[in-house]
C-alpha cells in the first residue's frame, strides 16, 4: 500500500510535467491546428536560461519567471515570423518548421551550453544540482500511510492544478479567452466581427511555450539537472496525454498527462523486470497508437467531421 | 510560361540528357576513391550511406506524402540484422543484405497497418514515437540475448566474435574480397584498401537503392504512390488499392532503409544503441536530407546528402580554419558543438519559404524556363501538389501537366 501510494504521487509529479507540455500542444493545436513539434525544445532552451540566470547567482523564483517569459518570446516569435507565413503555403511547410525550430534550438542549447549533463561541477558551476521550486531535500518528504510522499513532488502537482485553473479562468471568464475561443472554433467569423485573430494566435503560441517552459523548469527541477536530451522522452509523453485526452481539450490533456504519468510509473515499478525503466516509452507509444487508431478524437476531444 | 527548347520525353535528346548525366555520375563514383584521399573516400562513404536513407524515406514521404519520423528504426533493424547474424552466427556479412531488407520490409509493412488509418502529422508523431522506442527496445535485458542491450555488439558473450564482421583485423577475419579470383582492393589489413572497400559497398548499395527507387517511382505502383499522396479519396475512386499501395510503400522503404544500415554495421564494426543513425537524430537528419534536396525528386535525397556531408565536414573545422576569413571564424568558435546542425536547421526553414520543393524542385523549376521535357501523352506523371505552390508553371501550351518534370534520368 505504502510502496503503491509512493509511486502513484511520483506518477502524479512526473504527470504534471507531461499536462504542462500536453497544455502547450493543445493550445496550439486549437488555434492554428498545428502540431508543434519544437514545442519540448522551445522549453528546453527556456530551461536552460533558467539555468543560465541561476549561475549567475538569481533566485529560482525570480528566474523562473524570467525564463517564462522567454518562452512566452521564442513562441510568440515562432508563429509570427516562421509559421504564420508559410501556413499559407501547406500543413506540410508547417510541420517542415517546427522539425526545423526542433533542430535549431537544440543545436542552439548545445552550442551555447554543450552537451554534457549541466550543472555540472566539472565546467565550474556556482550550482550543485539545478534549482527546484520546492523544497527537494531528502529530508523534505511527509508519511501518509506509511508511504514517504515527497514534498516536491506535491509541489508540483499542486502547481499544475493552479496553471489549469488558471487558464480555465482565462478561457472562460475573459475577454482575451473568450476571442481565443472563438478564433478556435472559427477563425473567419470571428474575424468579421472584429477579433484580431493573428495577434490572437501569437498570444496562444506564446502562452504555449510558457506554459511548455514552466514544465521544462519544473522537469529539470525534478531531474536536478538538465540536458540535451531531457525533453525528447517528455514531448512524447506530452503528445501522448495531448492525444489521448482530444487535440482540442485542456482539461483532457492535464487529465491525461496525470494518468499516463501514474500508469507510466506503476507499469514500470510494477513489471520491473519485464518492462522497467528502459520501455517505460513503449507506454507513451502504445497509448497513442491505440487512441488514434481506435478513437481519434481521444478521451474529450470534439469528434472531427470530415467532408470528402 | 515559355520555355526556349522543347524536347520531347524519351526522344533522342532526351536520351542524350540522360546518357550524359549517367556518365557523369559514374565518373564522379570513379574518381573519388581513385583521385581523393582517404578522408575524401571516408566522407563520400557517408553520403553515399546517408542519400540511400534518404532515398529511401523519399519514396514513402516524397511519393506517397506519408510523413515519417520513425525511419532510423528501420535503418537500426538493417544494421542490427547484420550485426546479429554476423556476430552471433558467424554469417558472412553479405547475405545479411538481403535478410536486413527481408526483415525490415516484414517490419515496415506490419507498421504500414496502423499507419493506413492514421493521416498527417498524427502518423508522425506515432512514428517519431516508434524511433524513442527503438533504442530502448534494443537496450532491453529481455532482449539482450539476442542485441547485446545497452554496450550492443559484438560483446564478450557472442558465440562468434571473429568472421568477418571487422573485416580484416583479427585472424580468421576476411583479408582479401575476391569476385571470380580478381582481387581489387589488395590486402583488407591496410587502411587505404579498407577504405576503398566499404566506400565500393556504399556506392553499390546506393546505386541499387536508387534503380530500385527508380523503378518503383516510374511503375503503376509509383503512379498510385503519386495518386494517394494528392488525394487519397480520388485515388480509391479510381481504383488504386490505398491500403495495399501504402503497405508496398512502408515495406520497401523499410527494406531499402535497411540496406545503408547493414553499410553502416560493417563499416563501424560493431553496433550499439549509442549509433546516432539508429535515435532520433538519424531520423531527423533523413528527413532534413531528402528535404533540403527535394521531396518527391528521385535526384533530390543525392543532392541533399552530398550537401549535408560536405557542409558538415567543412564546418566543423571553421573555427580554426586560416582559410575562412578571420571576421567570420569567432561565429563558429563561440559555439560548443559542430555548427553544422544549426547551419542545416537554418537552411531548412529559409526553403520553406522560398523553395518548399527543395534543391532539386527550385533547379527544376528554373531549369523549365530553358529546356522544357514535354511527357508522352500516357502514363505521364501527376504535378506535385504535395507542397503546394503557388500557380508557378501549372499551365502550360501544351496542356500538359507533368511539364514541371525536366531531365527524369
Amino acid at each position: 500500500m505504502d510502496l503503491f501510494l509512493q509511486r502513484v504521487v511520483d506518477g502524479l509529479a512526473q504527470g504534471s510535467v507531461y499536462a504542462l507540455i500536453a497544455l502547450g500542444l493543445v493550445i496550439i493545436y486549437r488555434g492554428t491546428g498545428h502540431l508543434n513539434f519544437a514545442q519540448g525544445e522551445m522549453a528546453l532552451f527556456a530551461t536552460y536560461c533558467v539555468y543560465q540566470l541561476g549561475e549567475w547567482g538569481l533566485s529560482i523564483y525570480i528566474s523562473v519567471w524570467i525564463g517564462m517569459a522567454i518562452g512566452f518570446a521564442v513562441g510568440a516569435a515562432t508563429e509570427r515570423l516562421l509559421v504564420r507565413p508559410v501556413a499559407k503555403k501547406s500543413p506540410f511547410a508547417v510541420f517542415i518548421v517546427t522539425i526545423g525550430l526542433f533542430q535549431f534550438l537544440n543545436w542552439l542549447d548545445g552550442a551555447i551550453w554543450g552537451d554534457q549533463l549541466l550543472p555540472n561541477s566539472g565546467v565550474g558551476s556556482e550550482q550543485s544540482q539545478f534549482p527546484s521550486l520546492f523544497p527537494d531535500k531528502d529530508t523534505d518528504f511527509i508519511t501518509i500511510f506509511g508511504a514517504n510522499i515527497r514534498i516536491q513532488w506535491i509541489g508540483v502537482f499542486a502547481l499544475v492544478l493552479l496553471v489549469t485553473g488558471l487558464l480555465f479562468l482565462l478561457f472562460n471568464k475573459t475577454r482575451f479567452g473568450l476571442a481565443m475561443r472563438a478564433v478556435a472554433s472559427s477563425p473567419d467569423s470571428s474575424q468579421l466581427v472584429g477579433i484580431r485573430t493573428n495577434r490572437v494566435l501569437m498570444m496562444s503560441w506564446g502562452l504555449a511555450a510558457a506554459i511548455g517552459a514552466l514544465g521544462g523548469i519544473v522537469f529539470a527541477g525534478l531531474n536536478n539537472s538538465v540536458s540535451l536530451g531531457l525533453m525528447f522522452t517528455v514531448f512524447i509523453y506530452g503528445s501522448a496525454a495531448a492525444t489521448l485526452g482530444g487535440f482540442d481539450s485542456p482539461g483532457g490533456a492535464v487529465l491525461a498527462g496525470l494518468t499516463i504519468g501514474v500508469i507510466e510509473n506503476l507499469v514500470a515499478g510494477y513489471a520491473q523486470e519485464w518492462v522497467g525503466q528502459s520501455l517505460k516509452l513503449g507506454v507513451a507509444f502504445l497509448v497513442i497508437l491505440i487512441v488514434l487508431m481506435v478513437k481519434p478524437s481521444g478521451l474529450f476531444g470534439t469528434q472531427k467531421v470530415e467532408r470528402v | 510560361m515559355k520555355s526556349l527548347v522543347t524536347i520531347r520525353d524519351g526522344g533522342a535528346a532526351h536520351w542524350a540528357i540522360r546518357i550524359a548525366a549517367a556518365l557523369l555520375v559514374v565518373a564522379a563514383l570513379f574518381l573519388v576513391p581513385t583521385k581523393g584521399g582517404n578522408g575524401l573516400i571516408t566522407s563520400s562513404t557517408e553520403a553515399l550511406t546517408l542519400m540511400c536513407a534518404a532515398m529511401a524515406l523519399n519514396l514513402l514521404l516524397g511519393y506517397t506524402g506519408q510523413i515519417s519520423i520513425g525511419h532510423s528504426a528501420f535503418f537500426g533493424i538493417g544494421a542490427y540484422t547484420t550485426g546479429i547474424c554476423v556476430s552471433r552466427w558467424g554469417w558472412s556479412p553479405w547475405i545479411t543484405f538481403p535478410l536486413a531488407f527481408v526483415a525490415a520490409f516484414v517490419v515496415g509493412v506490419i507498421v504500414s497497418f496502423p499507419a493506413s488509418r492514421i493521416k498527417g502529422v498524427y502518423l508522425a508523431l506515432v512514428t517519431l514515437a516508434l524511433a524513442l522506442v527503438f533504442p530502448n527496445v534494443l537496450r532491453w535485458p529481455k532482449l539482450a540475448w539476442l542485441t547485446g542491450g545497452g554496450p550492443g555488439l559484438p560483446n564478450k558473450d557472442s558465440q562468434v566474435q571473429t568472421t568477418g564482421f571487422d573485416i580484416g583485423r583479427k585472424p580468421g577475419q576476411m583479408r582479401h574480397f575476391e569476385i571470380f579470383g580478381w582481387d581489387p582492393f589488395g590486402d583488407l589489413r591496410s587502411l587505404d584498401a579498407k577504405t576503398a572497400f566499404y566506400y565500393w559497398i556504399a556506392a553499390f548499395i546506393a546505386v541499387v537503392v536508387y534503380l530500385v527507387c527508380r523503378g518503383v517511382v516510374k511503375s503503376r505502383a509509383g503512379r498510385a504512390m503519386v495518386a494517394v499522396r494528392d488525394n487519397e479519396t480520388a485515388a480509391a475512386v479510381m481504383g488504386v488499392n490505398v491500403v495495399a499501395t501504402k503497405a508496398f510503400v512502408f515495406g520497401i522503404s523499410a527494406g531499402l532503409c535497411a540496406l545503408p544500415g547493414s553499410v553502416t554495421a560493417i563499416r563501424i564494426g560493431s553496433v550499439s544503441p549509442d549509433i546516432a543513425s539508429l535515435t532520433i537524430i538519424g531520423s531527423l537528419t533523413f528527413l532534413i536530407v531528402m528535404v533540403i534536396g527535394g521531396a518527391g525528386s528521385l535526384w533530390g535525397p543525392i543532392v541533399g546528402a552530398c550537401l549535408y556531408v560536405f557542409i558538415s565536414d567543412k564546418t566543423g573545422t571553421w573555427a580554426n580554419d586560416d582559410a575562412i576569413p578571420a571576421l567570420l571564424r569567432p561565429f563558429f568558435a563561440w559555439s560548443k558543438t559542430p555548427p553544422g546542425g544549426g547551419i542545416f536547421a537554418v537552411l531548412l526553414i529559409a526553403l520553406m519559404f522560398v523553395a518548399p520543393r527543395g534543391i532539386v524542385g527550385a533547379w527544376k523549376q528554373y531549369s523549365s524556363r530553358l529546356v522544357r521535357v514535354v511527357p508522352r501523352p500516357v502514363g505521364m506523371t501527376a504535378p506535385e501538389a504535395l507542397v503546394r505552390e503557388s500557380g508557378a508553371d501549372t499551365t502550360d501550351t501544351t496542356g500538359a501537366t507533368g511539364a514541371t518534370n525536366i531531365n527524369n534520368t
